[in-house]
């Protein structure tokens, strides 16, 4: 995975999508401005959250980028221009809009709900119908439900058709206020999945605001976290974040665990898995006990002859020559696929026997296994060049207010 | 899964529909017939036939319709545009006041409405539907605002953020999700028309309500009960074609 040279990519080849220069938002009859004097860049193709506590402005700033609340003061500029002032629906055409309510129209089929922007834009017939089926194979729903409503649709189904409709005319910036905040865990975890697995082909920038800290970490290339006012309490890298909170407030706010939560951001494959004695089921037993002796491990991996992990194998296993090594040791489990994250990876070397995981690759072919040592080691590699700074290892910080300051439910 | 309930559902709730759409006209025609076999079964006298006859019956029951389809056109028209303008935000603080102004309309009795146009104004056809409108002024308001009000707000901010103007958002959005809502509210103020139309005889509107009163007067049951039996027929006809209406101008997927 090269997730982390393409966020660098980002910060530092692309170009400024949208800037915000001293945006203030004051709500009439309000002495205290929801958003005070916000600046800040957003780059081409990279998706930024914005994340903070409830009532800390994050939407309003949302909201002021394509003006659905008009600011204050201040300007905005989107791909250079200044937008500030221009007519405000043909902006918003430009700039695709989810909500956590996604807002389908009931009385439209959703071929119809679609081509709403299109239709606004003056696109002809043929051009629209070619869209819509399009998008409908991008987000994953089958074409037959061109003419059904939205009523006939699941909340998953009706996200992925927010965001088709939000992408139909193929605008550059896309807004997303917590699209998938009304979605129960496991279809929002899916859903994240698709969406950044599509954000790899289409790579829009988007602006995403979320109260999650931990869908933050996972959707974000960059992350704003915002205190009240919308003031930048830290924008960086979710690794960065995780790793070197700026302040106190950023501390708390991620709350327990920043070092369990960077470890989501590593995928399996960027670490070196360890070695480790493999055999083949149809090997006998002296070879089985040559592998495992010549390693110095105590136990060995047998694979089937399509390279499967199968059994594992202890020194007492192979002592009863008797039974085949089909037969002995323990079947082999806690196997994980090579892009798996590391956090899912700790997750099953802790349920698993001998406290070591089984990497595969998608065809389910033998790769290596990783156990606690090689997840440490990897842990201490990514610390010294991230953490330049004088802060102390994460543990060792205080961290007995996380509590305050409740997340929300993250799910992983 | 709701998909495969609709999809069953949708035969036999289609013949249970043309059912319903039958079982009124049916019944409607059955009621005329008896009408008119119980006139027939009476002899009438020099006075009833005065009444009872195809001329002054077609004119009077024309004239009974004219009333309730010219005030019906007029009070939609004000209302619903009164009511989309109450509901825009610039209107949040009259808005009360308006609805209180309507509400006066339908509070005062309706022939006492009528004898005060009649004795400000003048008698006859337009100070009929006059009365008429602002009688059912309120309801069609009411339910306009209603309407309006009950559509998502999601949905509204959706389409602005899209880019769509306030009107397309009105026309395309709004009105549409709101029409069963004010259809409602104009089925009733059509009945309360063509019932309140009968009264207009009393300022000189004509209609039905002539041959009414006039039997009430002369004593003639027979007269009483064809007129105003006709006019019963007329209201549950028209609420029957404001039902068909409404299932074919209500939108889909809703």
């Amino acid at each position: 995975m090269t997730e982390e040279a393409t966020k660098e990519n980002n910060t530092q080849t692309a170009e400024t999508m949208i800037r915000l220069e001293n945006l203030t938002k004051v709500f009439p009859a309000q002495d205290e401005p929801a958003v005070d004097d916000l600046s800040m860049e957003i780059y081409e193709g990279e998706i930024v959250v914005l994340v903070g506590p409830s009532g800390c402005g994050k939407t309003t700033t949302m909201k002021m980028i394509n003006r659905i609340i008009e600011p204050t003061s201040g300007r905005i500029f989107l791909e250079g221009e200044d937008v500030t002032k221009v007519n405000a629906d043909k902006l918003r055409r430009r700039i695709g809009y989810v909500i956590q309510q996604i807002g389908l129209f009931p009385h439209m089929t959703i071929a119809d709900n679609i081509a709403t922007v299109p239709r606004m834009l003056g696109w002809d017939k043929k051009r629209t119908s070619d869209r819509i089926d399009e998008l409908l194979e991008t987000v994953g729903i089958d074409l037959s439900y061109r003419d059904r409503y939205p009523k006939e649709l699941s909340g998953g189904q009706r996200q992925r058709i927010g965001v088709a409709r939000a992408m139909a005319a193929d605008p550059p910036v896309l807004l997303m206020d917590e699209p998938f905040g009304a979605i129960d865990p496991i279809t929002r975890d899916r859903l994240q999945d698709e969406f950044l697995r599509l954000q790899q082909e289409i790579k829009k920038t988007i602006v995403f605001v979320t109260h999650d800290i931990d869908e933050a970490v996972k959707m974000g290339d960059r992350i704003a976290i915002l205190k009240q006012q919308s003031k930048i309490a830290q924008y960086d890298t979710p690794e960065k974040i995780l790793t070197d909170p700026a302040n106190d407030f950023v501390q708390n706010f991620i709350g327990s665990g920043p070092s369990i939560k960077r470890l989501s951001l590593s995928r399996v494959s960027d670490i070196e898995t360890a070695d480790w004695p493999v055999a083949r089921l149809t090997d006998s037993h002296d070879e089985a006990r040559n592998k495992m002796q010549s390693s110095g491990k105590g136990y060995v991996l047998l694979l089937d002859d399509q390279d499967r992990p199968r059994r594992w194998v202890g020194a007492e296993d192979i002592e009863h020559d008797g039974a085949s090594l089909e037969e002995a040791g323990r079947p082999a489990v806690a196997i994980v696929e090579a892009n798996s994250n590391l956090y899912d990876t700790l997750d099953t070397m802790i349920t698993s026997y001998k406290g070591s995981a089984i990497v595969v690759d998608e065809g389910g072919r033998y790769q290596g296994v990783v156990d606690f040592a090689t997840v440490l080691e990897a842990i201490n590699a990514m610390r010294p060049r991230e953490q330049d700074r004088h802060m102390p290892p994460p543990e060792q910080r205080h961290s007995g207010t996380e509590q305050d300051l409740q997340t929300g439910g993250g799910g992983r | 899964m709701t998909v495969r309930q609709e999809a069953s559902a949708k035969d036999p709730g289609s013949a249970m529909r043309l059912l319903r759409y039958l079982a009124m006209p049916i019944f409607l025609g059955l009621a005329c017939l008896a009408l008119y076999l119980y006139v027939g079964i009476h002899g009438l006298d020099s006075i009833e036939q005065r009444s009872l006859n195809a001329n002054t019956l077609i004119q009077q029951t024309a004239r009974l319709l004219e009333l309730a389809a010219f005030s019906t056109v007029i009070v939609v028209t004000l209302s619903v545009t009164t009511g989309i303008l109450l509901t825009r935000p610039f209107a949040r603080r009259v808005s009360p006041f308006v609805v209180s102004l309507a509400n006066i309309g339908q509070a005062v009795p309706s022939i006492g409405v009528l004898a005060l146009l009649a004795i400000v104004w003048s008698i006859g056809f337009w100070p009929c539907i006059v009365a008429l409108v602002a009688y059912s002024f309120l309801s069609i308001l009411r339910n306009t605002m209603v309407g309006l009000r009950q559509v998502d707000r999601s949905t509204i901010e959706a389409a602005r953020g899209m880019g769509m103007t306030k009107m397309a958002v009105l026309f395309r959005i709004e009105l549409p999700l709101a029409v069963p809502i004010i259809l409602a509210g104009i089925r009733t103020a059509l009945i309360i028309n063509v019932g309140t139309a009968t009264l207009g005889t009393f300022i000189g509107a004509g209609g039905l309500g002539e041959s009414i009163n006039n039997a009430i007067r002369l004593d003639r049951t027979v007269v009483l009960v064809t007129a105003s039996g006709l006019t019963a027929i007329l209201a549950l006809f028209i609420d029957w074609l404001a039902g068909v209406a409404e299932d074919i101008l209500r939108p889909k997927g809703l």
